[in-house]
């Protein structure tokens, strides 16, 4: 529960008409105002307590977890005795003590909660010890002695796809497959004047969310309470209750503050080791941190994918095909890789008009770390592909890079790759926008540059889906009371991670019912309070619980408007809301506070609360061509141009300027947006040029910051974000989201920039020195030493 | 069984740490190896104070050591005896915020705010230390501090900000 303060209201006794009354101060329109963070205050000043502050006030035992040693092997035998001798250890659990499932997965129930027979990833759980102090537990998890036939490994997906490679399930490697088919593509193929075709390798990426994973778990025999930071908690409930044998009713997860998500907490993690620890212990509140080389070996990571792309177009430089096959490495288990399959294969043509498309995406296992959810979810991937595809063509076609996008771009009532037409279609405004930003400094070039350093700039154009899409069941619910006092309160499954939903459902309630933000609390993400909202992720919950939040509250403010109407005898349509007051619109001296409506509404049978459900229908693509007409409930769009700094003797890349413009619906919270667009930008950089889990043999070589390298303040250059503003019709106020597709954009926009500054298209990320290096030597013909 | 064991928990004696935090005497048993980061959280309770990579990258358990910025998860309790410790709650005076974390509220510069606490103990003692210091130079002096969330911008900008409210 997030209980927020509220402060003094208009006096409840006021008279109805004073003709003295102070006149009512103007509407705040909370919708659209960057108003202050309402979890700022907490935050700056350490109150805010995130699930590893929970462990000095509340643990009574702490809990740790044995992870498998080998990618791939049999567990032969677990032996306990060895942990249990250390002084304060209570319990070794293993698959054995566990009554439900022991599986999960948001997709496919296929990953043990702790391996029963099999481990398939360094990583993989065997055993949960719980002790009386963390460093009990700790001792006892390194002396737990597990027993393993080792398994050939499959490191790579070439590895998993020879013949007679090693399997990690018995069906094979091959974990599913999508495909999109449209128009003819061998005839286009063979008609076109300019055929372009790459290959591209994207990297494991690690969401390094700074805030690891902790948090604690009690049983009272009734009822299982887990303080756990995750980004869907009543899907997370459900998960949990299944795997560990209990009602789902008797499973409580409530939100601490959380630092941080980007996809990486859609898979269950600790919630269901300290849900079992606590089960075996009841009383005692159970308390499980992770360190972040744990968390990074542990958690699923952003898909490593190889998108093998042709491109083609007419003379005139008008697309006419593309044939695009992607393998996509899922690792051990296929945690949300079926739908990142999928939105990368409805993404396989961004923004732009191609009349005869196929795409096969093939999910292929391997033995490294599950990947799943992470921040543009697939179609950030594919946008690095079909950008550079552009760049690549352009040179083939000799046509400038930005007249050749705006060709081809698609326009009101155009098809993506889905064949959905998409009527909000702004992405040519966007890029347009963007460009004009760039235009209105000099662009330096080359001049006065030493001769190591080169400069280039380069652009994107982006499309992204909003929500789950393909038909599958997405809805928000949500909850607003009007409270004695005539404050008001949000109640919202969805769950707060850093982005600024609290904000969101707080100002469009305060717009709907005229209170200001002070006056106003939220209750979020506890499944006993708060109907389900769906996860915080796909860019989904400003329109969704955004929606709910509205609906509801209008509600709400019909029952306020009807009950002032009587008090104040004028129809309900002359009444105002504004301030926390009710009012005749013409006369403000005939007025009523809202704690006095309540008095009266309760008096007159009102509830004095809403509830709504936001549920629009999405269309399953059709499974033997992938098109759909509403794949998605949306389509986001946005631009951005990138100036980069290249030293072609050290292969160093320095971002010097950053210009991201997105078509947000409308900025219900424009600094909140900006935040989301210049931080994604840097989630970007990092991909671009210096984020990747490195593994050897399936093991993470770098499962710590000092290892894998994330942008810091110097790297950044100054971002200048664009907001551009048209009402979605089915939005809440006109908004959509704006969650991924800042990063989906950064990432192409600075490889075109190298590609400009160098004349070489960079094709395997990330472009850090060393590959920027090698590419450069590979265009002079020198030998590079480095494989 | 991974070659280099944990230590058991009977095999780390405790030393006794005296100290002062935010201005208050403290006195507390603490195993040798306790980290600062780890006496001010789990045995002061002082939980404001964030851990997140725990090898001295991120900066996120940044507090000032006699008004010294120091990453608290490279740093022994024990190194602390008798001298001055100032984290994120010592910053504000009961009632009045830090012009720092009123900047940060007003730039939205806290996000999921876990980089919060040790970016604005490591600006406090930077415009400490260093107020007449050039705006460019405030990147070189916050460059030891991730922020995952933000880009940087509002950061900056509440540095900025403040910095010229101390230095007008």
């Amino acid at each position: 529960m997030n209980p927020r303060a509220t402060q003094a209201e208009p006096g409840v006794a006021a008279p109805r008409v004073d003709p003295a009354a102070d006149p009512i101060p103007p509407a705040d329109h909370l919708v659209g105002q960057s108003c202050r963070r309402i979890d700022g205050l907490e935050k700056v000043t350490g109150v805010a307590m995130y699930g590893a502050d929970l462990f000095p006030h509340a643990a009574d035992l702490f809990a740790k977890v044995v992870r498998s040693e080998h990618a791939h092997a049999d567990v032969l035998a677990i032996d306990k005795s060895g942990a249990l001798a250390v002084a304060g250890v209570l319990g070794v659990y293993t698959h054995a003590d566990i009554s439900g499932t022991n599986l999960h997965g948001l997709i496919r129930r296929d990953h043990p909660v702790l391996a029963d027979k099999r481990v398939r990833y360094r990583g993989d759980a065997i055993a949960v010890v719980v002790a009386e102090s963390e460093r009990g537990a700790l001792a006892a998890r390194d002396r737990v002695k597990v027993a393993y036939h080792a398994l050939p490994v499959v490191a790579t997906m070439e590895q998993a796809l020879v013949p007679g490679a090693p399997k990690l399930y018995p069906e094979g490697n091959v974990m599913g497959d999508k495909r999109i088919r449209r128009g003819d593509v061998d005839a286009a193929l063979a008609s076109a004047h300019a055929v372009v075709t790459d290959v591209f390798h994207t990297q494991t990426v690690d969401h390094a969310f700074l805030d690891v994973e902790a948090g604690t778990g009690i049983w009272d025999g009734q009822m299982l309470t887990l303080n756990t930071p995750g980004q869907w908690v009543h899907e997370e409930r459900r998960l949990i209750a299944l795997a560990l044998g209990i009602g789902v009713e008797q499973v409580r997860i409530i939100q601490p503050a959380t630092g941080g998500a980007f996809g990486g907490r859609e898979d269950i993690s600790i919630q269901i080791y300290l849900g079992l620890a606590a089960l075996k212990h009841p009383g005692k509140t159970i308390a499980l941190r992770y360190d972040r080389a744990e968390s990074m070996r542990a958690r699923h990571k952003r898909h490593a994918l190889k998108i093998e792309y042709t491109l083609a177009a007419d003379r005139a430089g008008t697309l006419t095909a593309a044939r695009i096959i992607v393998h996509s490495d899922e690792g051990a288990y296929a945690s949300t890789g079926i739908a990142v399959m999928r939105k990368a294969a409805s993404h396989a043509t961004g923004p732009y008009r191609v009349p005869s498309v196929e795409v096969d995406v093939y999910g292929v296992h391997t033995n490294n770390n599950p990947t799943g959810a992470m921040r543009g979810f697939g179609a950030c991937q594919m946008a690095i592909a079909y950008e550079g595809m552009m760049d690549r063509l352009a040179d083939a076609l000799r046509m400038d890079r930005l007249e050749l996008r705006r060709r081809n771009l698609i326009q009101p009532g155009d098809p993506v790759t889905t064949g959905q037409r998409v009527d909000n279609a702004t992405v040519t405004e966007c890029l347009d926008r963007a460009v004009a930003r760039f235009n209105e400094k000099p662009y330096p070039g080359n001049a006065g540059l030493p001769p190591h350093l080169r400069r280039g700039w380069g652009m994107s154009a982006i499309c992204f889906g909003l929500g789950y899409g393909d038909g599958f069941p997405d809805c928000s619910r949500a909850r607003v009371e009007l409270n004695d006092d005539g404050t008001a309160t949000v109640y919202t499954g969805g769950v707060e991670v850093g982005q600024g939903l609290l904000n969101t459902v707080l100002q469009i309630a305060g717009e709907e019912l005229g209170l200001p933000l002070e006056r106003m609390r939220v209750v979020a993400a506890d499944t006993e309070l708060t109907d389900e909202s769906g996860s915080s992720s796909a860019t989904r919950q400003t329109y969704f619980t955004g929606n709910a939040v509205r609906i509801a509250a209008s509600e709400l403010r019909e029952q306020l408007l009807d009950i002032a109407g009587k008090h104040l005898r004028v129809h309900p349509h002359e009444v105002t809301l504004q301030q926390g007051w009710a009012f005749e619109t013409a006369r403000d001296a005939n007025r009523v506070s809202l704690a006095r409506l309540h008095q009266e509404g309760l008096a007159r049978g009102y509830s004095l609360k809403a509830s709504a459900l936001f549920k629009p229908r999405t269309v399953t693509e059709i499974r033997e061509t992938g098109q759909s007409p509403r794949a998605f409930i949306t389509y986001l769009f946005g631009a951005h141009v990138s100036q980069v700094l290249v030293d072609i003797e050290t292969g160093e890349v320095k971002v010097e300027r950053h210009i991201a413009a997105h078509d947000v619906g409308k900025a219900i919270n424009p600094q909140a947006v900006e935040g989301q667009i210049v931080g994604g930008v840097a989630q970007g950089l990092g991909m671009a040029l210096m984020e990747e889990v490195v593994y050897k043999d399936c093991r993470i070589m770098n499962a710590g910051f000092t290892d894998y390298i994330i942008p810091t303040i110097k790297d950044l250059p100054p971002v200048e974000a664009i907001i551009i503003e048209h009402d979605d019709p089915g939005g809440p106020f006109g908004a959509q989201g704006v969650g991924e597709p800042p990063l989906i954009g950064a990432v192409p926009a600075i490889l075109s920039a190298i590609y400009d500054a160098t004349g070489v298209a960079p094709h395997t990320l990330p472009v850090n020195p060393e590959r920027m290096w090698q590419l450069l030597q590979v265009r002079e013909g020198r030998p590079t030493a480095v494989a | 069984m991974p070659s280099a064991l944990a230590p058991l928990p009977d095999d780390i004696p405790n030393v006794r740490i005296a100290c002062t935090v935010n201005g208050e005497p403290v006195v507390r048993e603490a195993p040798v190896d306790c980290t600062l980061l780890s006496f001010l959280r789990d045995i002061v309770g002082l939980t404001g104070t964030k851990g997140a990579c725990l090898e001295g990258e991120c900066g996120s358990c940044t507090v000032l050591v006699d008004g010294t910025p120091v990453t608290s998860c490279l740093m022994l309790a024990a190194q602390v005896a008798e001298r001055n410790v100032t984290t994120i709650e010592g910053l504000s005076d009961g009632n009045a915020l830090d012009v720092l974390q009123d900047k940060f509220i007003e730039t939205g510069a806290a996000q999921c705010g876990y980089c919060t606490p040790g970016l604005i103990m490591a600006a406090r003692a930077l415009l400490d230390e260093h107020p007449n210091i050039e705006e460019s130079d405030l990147l070189t002096a916050l460059e030891g501090n991730i922020c995952r969330c933000t880009g940087y911008a509002s950061i900056l900008e509440a540095v900025r900000r403040a910095h010229r409210e101390l230095v007008p």
